[in-house]
C-alpha cells in the first residue's frame, strides 16, 4: 500500500503542551506524529496476517489495544484530549508525565513500538525482524533534531503508557491462544441443526475460540444486552423457511456474476491471508487519513474507537454464534440439496449465526460514521497487491451492506445471519461512538 | 473423483499393521558433521544431496552448510555394515542452502547444483569427486538472490537440461519483507549451453519445485510450492512448458483450483497406483496429499485426501508438545519393503515460533495398502526432536533396507541405519542411456503390483532442497522378483522384463538388465 502524502490540514485540536520546538514546527512535529502512527499500523497490518495466532476476534482486540495506546499517549500530553480510562472497562488513568519537555512523535512512537511489541510477541522470526527495523526506522524519524534528554525523557513516557495498557489488556481473558485457537478436545452437537466442521484441515475438526464470548468487553455492558434474536427455526422440509434460505444461497452461488463473486472475494479476509476483517477497516481508516491529511489526533481517536467497537463486535458475536451453534450453508446443502455443492469462498471453522464479518462491519461503519459522517464517500484500495481492483462506496453504512452481503455470495452464509450480524455489530458500534476522546 | 474415493474405499481383504522398521541411531559415529547455521537468511535450506561420485556405487552424502562451509562425505561404508563417511573439501562453499545432483552435460560424470544465498553455482564433476566451476564454462547466470528451490527436465529434443531455479524474499527487505518475492528463474539451455535465464512471473516464494507429467501427457510441467507468508496474490503453481514456448502458468480456465499454504516441500508417487502422480505438500499445521479428481479429464482438480488418508501430519505424534508442526522434506519410499508407499517428513520448527511446536518429531508415516498410513516415526526410531529441514531416504550401504540422513537447523545433521529384519524383499535400479540425460530425469518405471500398475517418475527436484541421483528402491515385499518396464524419456517403451529380488540390476534403453554388485 502506498500512502500519498499532501499538505497537513490544520490542527482542529489544541497544540499540546511541552513541545521542545518552536511553535511554528508544530505542525512539522504532528507531520512527524501522523507518519509514525500510519507507518506503525502498517506494519501491525502485516503482522496480523503473519502472526498464526491472530484470527479475527483476536486480530481485533490488537488493533483496539494499539489504537487506545496511541490516544492514551497523545493525550497524556494533550488537554484537548480525554483520556478513555474510566469510560472503557476497567482501564485506570494510564502514568502522568512528570516535569520537563516531551516530544509527541517520540512519546508516540515509544508507546507504539512497545505496544506493537508486546501484542505481537509470538509472532515468527521475519516479524520480529521487522519490527525491529521499525523501531530503528521510526525511532530516527521522531527523534531526529530533538534534545536527546527530551527523546529519552518522552520514550520512557511513551513506554510506560504502553506497559499500562498492557498490563490492563493482559488481563481480558484474551491474552493467551493455543493451538492457533483451536481446542483441542470439543464434543460436537447433537442436533440435527448443530454445527459440525466444514473442512478436511485436521486442526479444524473442533470450532475456533468456542469461549471468546467471555472475553471482557471494552465498552458493551454485556454480551447478552446485544445478543441476537433467534434464527428461524431449523427445517429440512421443502417450502419451509429456513431452507429457502439455504436454496437462496444455494441459487445464488450457482448463478454467481463476476460482480458478486468479485464482491466475495474482495471482502474475504481471511486470516493468515490477509489483514482480516477488522485490520480492512484499519485500512479504510489509514487510506482516508492519508487523503484528506487527518491530523494525528483525530486518526488516532478514530483508530482506538474503530479497533474497540470491532472487539467488541467479536466478543459480541462470538458469544451468539456458540449459543445457537448454528451449521453452516455448505452443511445443509450437502445434506438436504446437492451433496456435490461447493461455496465460492473456504467456509470458516464456526458456526454461522451471527456473521462474523457482517457484526463487525456494522460496527466499524457506526463508528465511522459518527466520527466522520454520513455519506462520506471513499475509495478502498486494500487488496490491491492481491490483485483486487480499488472499490468505490457511498459511505461507511454501504460498505458495511456490501461487507455482509459478500458472505452470501460467498456461499458462507445465510441472509439472516448476515442481517442479524450487520444489527447486531450497529448497536455494539453505538457504545463505542459515544465514547468521549476530546475534552 | 470416482478414482479418488474407490481407492480409499478399498478394504482388502486382510490389512495389517504394517512391519514396523527398526532405525539404528548411527550419528554419532558415522562422520557425518556439517551444521546448518545461521540466522534469519537461513530458516529455510538445509539441504541433503546424495549422489555416488567415486564410481562404487555408494551414494556420497553432500550436507549444507548455510552460513558455515558445505561438505562433501564420501561414503566409506562397507555393504550392510555400520554407516561410515570420510569429509572432503571437494565442495567447501558458504552460503549454501542446498544442492541437487545433476549430470548436466551428459559426461557420465555426476555434476552439482547448488542453491546459494548469492551467486549459485554450477559445479561440473571430473571424476573422483572432484569438482570445478562451471558457470562461466556453461554460460550459467547464477543470479544474485535467495535461491530455495530447484527442478530440471530435458525438454524435448533438447541435449541440455532445463534448470528452474526458485527465489525466495528479497533478504534486503527488512520492515516489509512480505511481499517481497523475487523472480523465478527458468534457465533453459542454447546448445550445450544456457541462455539468459527467463524469469518466471508472476513468482511466489517457491520453496519446492519439480517437472512432472501430471497428466501424462509426455510433456511435463512444473510445479511450484510457495510459502504464503510472503507473497501477495499468490497461490500454489502448474507451469506449462511446450518446447520452444514461454511458459505459460495453469489457471482457473484449466481447472486449476487456488490453494495457499505455507508450501516447503513436494514429494510425488503414484501411491493411489491409478497411474498419476500423486502430491504431497508440506506446510505448517495440515499437510496436503493432492489426488487428480479425474484423469481421464485432463484437468488439473486435486481433491486433498490428507485427511482422509492419515497424512495430515499436523501436529507432534510424540514428546508431549501439541502445537501445529512444521514440515518441510517429504519424501515418499517403501522403508520396511513390503511393496506399499510410506511417507517420510522431515519436521521442525522455523526458529523460536512459539505457536507452533518446538518439539516437532519427523513422521514415518507407513502405507497400510488401503490408501491410509500409520504414524511409526517413534517405534521406528526416527522421531527426532532435533529443528530438521532436508533429507534424504536413502540406501547408504546397500544392503536393501533404506536408511535415514536429515539436516537439521543448527545441531547438525543425524543419520539413521536400518538394522531390523524385515520380512519383504527389494529390488534396485539405476536407469542409464547414451548421449543426453544419461540418467534418464524424466523416464517413468512401471511396476506391477497385482492387478495395477506403479508408475514412478524419474526426477530431479521437488522436496526440501534435497535432491538425489543413484539407486531406485522398489520393495516388492514376498514377491521373489518384479515384473517391471521403463518408458524413457525420448517416449520408447522398453519391454516389460522379469528381474529376481535382491539384486541391483542396471537397465539401458534396447538392452537386457544387467545385474550390478556392490564391492
Amino acid at each position: 500500500m502506498t500512502f500519498r502524502r499532501r499538505q497537513v490540514l490544520a490542527l482542529t485540536l489544541a497544540a499540546p503542551f511541552g513541545l521542545v520546538l518552536k511553535p511554528a514546527l508544530a505542525a512539522g512535529r504532528a507531520d512527524v506524529s501522523r507518519e509514525v502512527l500510519l507507518t506503525w499500523h502498517k506494519l501491525i497490518l502485516q503482522l496480523v496476517r503473519h502472526t498464526a495466532t491472530y484470527v479475527p476476534p483476536v486480530a481485533a482486540r490488537a488493533f483496539a489495544y494499539v489504537g487506545i495506546s496511541a490516544h492514551e499517549a497523545l493525550a497524556s500530553g494533550n488537554p484537548a484530549l480525554r483520556s478513555l480510562a474510566g469510560q472503557v472497562t476497567d482501564l485506570a488513568p494510564p502514568p502522568a508525565r512528570g516535569p520537563g519537555a516531551y516530544d509527541e512523535p517520540c512519546v508516540l512512537h515509544a508507546a507504539l513500538q512497545a505496544a506493537v511489541g508486546g501484542l505481537f510477541s509470538n509472532t515468527g522470526p521475519t516479524g520480529q525482524r521487522a519490527m525491529q527495523a521499525m523501531g530503528r526506522k521510526m525511532g530516527a524519524l521522531a527523534s531526529a533534531g530533538i534534545d536527546s534528554a527530551a527523546v529519552d525523557r518522552s520514550v520512557a513516557h511513551g513506554q510506560a503508557v504502553a506497559r499500562h495498557i498492557l498490563a490492563w489488556a493482559d488481563a481480558d481473558g484474551g491474552a493467551v491462544i493455543e493451538n492457533m485457537g483451536f481446542p483441542r478436545d470439543y464434543t460436537p452437537g447433537t442436533r440435527a441443526q448443530d454445527w459440525v466442521p466444514t473442512s478436511l484441515i485436521r486442526l479444524q475438526q473442533a470450532p475456533l475460540l468456542p469461549d471468546w464470548g467471555s472475553t471482557r468487553t471494552f465498552v458493551i455492558p454485556s454480551v447478552a444486552a446485544l445478543d441476537a434474536p433467534p434464527h428461524p427455526e431449523y427445517d429440512e422440509a421443502p417450502g419451509s423457511v429456513f431452507r429457502g434460505f439455504a436454496e437462496e444461497v444455494y441459487d445464488t452461488g450457482r448463478g454467481l456474476t463476476d460482480e458478486q463473486k468479485l464482491i466475495a472475494r474482495f471482502w474475504s479476509d481471511d486470516p493468515m491471508l490477509s489483514p482480516t476483517p477488522a485490520g480492512h477497516w484499519i485500512s479504510i481508516v489509514m487510506q482516508i487519513a492519508d487523503r484528506d491529511a487527518l491530523p494525528v489526533e483525530t486518526i488516532a481517536a478514530t483508530l482506538a474507537k474503530l479497533g474497540i467497537a470491532q472487539a467488541d463486535a467479536f466478543i459480541s458475536c462470538w458469544s451468539t454464534k456458540f449459543r445457537y451453534n448454528l451449521l453452516r450453508p455448505v452443511t445443509y446443502i450437502k445434506r438436504v440439496i446437492d451433496p456435490d455443492w461447493e461455496p465460492l469462498l473456504i467456509t470458516p471453522p464456526f458456526p454461522e449465526y451471527t456473521s462474523g464479518h457482517s457484526t463487525q462491519s456494522g460496527a466499524a461503519s457506526t463508528v465511522l460514521t459518527a466520527a466522520l459522517g454520513d455519506g462520506f464517500a471513499f475509495e478502498d484500495a486494500t487488496n490491491v497487491a492481491e490483485g483486487l481492483p480499488v472499490r468505490s462506496f457511498p459511505s461507511f453504512a454501504a460498505a458495511a451492506e456490501e461487507a455482509a452481503v459478500s458472505r452470501l455470495y460467498g456461499g458462507i452464509h445465510f441472509r439472516f445471519g448476515n442481517e442479524a450480524g450487520l444489527t447486531q455489530g450497529r448497536a455494539v458500534g453505538a457504545y463505542a461512538a459515544a465514547l468521549q476522546t476530546e475534552a | 473423483m470416482r478414482t479418488v474415493f474407490l481407492w480409499l474405499s478399498l478394504t482388502a481383504p486382510v490389512v495389517a499393521e504394517p512391519v514396523i522398521p527398526s532405525f539404528g541411531d548411527e550419528t554419532a559415529t558415522a562422520g557425518l558433521a556439517t551444521v546448518y547455521a545461521g540466522e534469519w537468511e537461513y530458516m529455510v535450506g538445509g539441504g541433503v544431496a546424495t549422489f555416488d561420485c567415486s564410481g562404487d556405487g555408494f551414494p556420497e552424502v553432500f550436507l549444507a552448510g548455510g552460513a558455515g562451509p558445505s561438505a562433501l562425505y564420501l561414503n566409506r561404508s562397507a555393504r550392510g555394515g555400520a554407516l561410515a563417511f570420510e569429509k572432503t573439501d571437494a565442495v567447501a562453499l558458504d552460503a549454501v542452502l542446498g544442492a541437487y545432483p545433476l549430470d548436466i552435460d551428459s559426461d557420465g560424470v555426476m555434476d552439482l547444483v547448488v542453491l546459494r544465498q548469492g551467486e549459485n553455482r554450477l559445479l561440473r564433476g571430473l571424476g573422483d569427486c572432484r569438482f570445478e566451476a562451471a558457470n562461466q564454462l556453461w554460460g550459467f547466470d547464477g543470479g544474485d538472490a535467495w535461491s530455495s528451490a530447484f527442478a530440471a527436465i530435458w525438454e524435448k529434443g533438447q541435449s541440455w537440461p532445463t534448470l528452474a531455479i526458485g527465489n525466495y524474499i528479497d533478504r534486503k527487505e527488512e520492515a516489509f519483507p512480505w511481499g517481497s518475492c523475487t523472480d523465478n528463474w527458468l534457465h533453459r539451455p542454447d546448445g550445450n549451453r544456457f541462455a539468459a535465464p527467463i524469469a518466471l512471473t508472476p513468482s511466489f516464494c517457491a520453496l519446492s519445485m519439480l517437472f512432472t507429467d501430471w497428466n501424462r501427457s509426455g510433456r511435463p510441467s512444473l510445479r511450484v510450492s510457495n510459502d504464503r507468508e510472503y507473497y501477495q496474490g499468490g497461490q500454489e503453481q502448474l507451469w506449462r512448458l511446450e518446447p520452444g514456448q514461454a511458459p505459460a502458468l495453469y489457471g482457473e480456465p484449466d481447472g486449476w483450483k487456488r490453494l495457499r499454504i505455507w508450501g516447503m516441500g513436494i514429494a510425488s508417487a503414484d501411491v493411489t497406483l491409478d497411474g498419476y502422480p500423486d502430491y504431497f505438500l508440506t506446510s505448517m499445521a495440515d499437510n496436503k496429499l493432492q489426488v487428480l479428481k479425474d484423469p481421464a479429464s485432463g484437468v488439473p482438480d486435486y481433491a486433498d485426501l490428507a485427511f482422509k488418508a492419515g497424512v495430515t501430519a499436523y501436529r507432534p505424534y510424540t514428546g508431549g508438545d501439541q502445537n501445529p508442526s512444521t514440515a518441510w522434506q517429504a519424501e515418499f519410499a517403501d522403508v520396511n519393503n513390503d511393496g506399499v508407499q510410506d511417507l517420510f517428513v522431515a519436521k521442525g520448527n522455523v526458529a523460536q515460533m512459539p505457536d507452533f511446536a518446538a518439539k516437532d518429531p519427523n513422521n514415518l508415516l507407513l502405507g497400510v495398502g488401503d490408501g491410509t498410513f500409520v504414524e511409526a516415526g517413534d517405534r521406528a526410531g526416527v522421531a527426532s526432536m532435533a529443528t530438521g529441514r532436508g533429507a534424504q531416504v536413502v540406501d547408504l550401504n546397500l544392503d536393501g533396507k533404506l536408511d535415514l540422513v536429515v539436516q537439521n537447523r543448527w545441531s547438525g545433521p543425524e543419520v539413521w541405519r536400518q538394522t531390523g529384519e524385515l520380512p519383504g524383499s527389494w529390488l534396485q535400479l539405476r536407469l542409464q542411456q547414451d548421449g543426453a540425460n544419461r540418467d534418464a530425469i524424466g523416464a517413468v518405471l512401471e511396476i506391477k503390483r497385482g492387478d495395477k500398475v506403479e508408475r514412478r517418475e524419474i526426477t530431479s527436484g521437488g522436496g526440501h532442497l534435497s535432491g538425489s541421483v543413484g539407486w531406485l528402491h522398489v520393495g516388492l515385499g514376498a514377491a521373489e522378483a518384479a515384473d517391471l518396464r521403463v518408458i524413457w524419456p525420448d517416449g520408447s517403451e522398453g519391454d516389460w522384463m522379469t528381474l529376481p529380488a535382491r539384486s541391483f540390476q542396471i537397465l539401458r534403453p534396447g538392452a537386457p538388465a544387467r545385474a550390478w554388485q556392490p564391492g
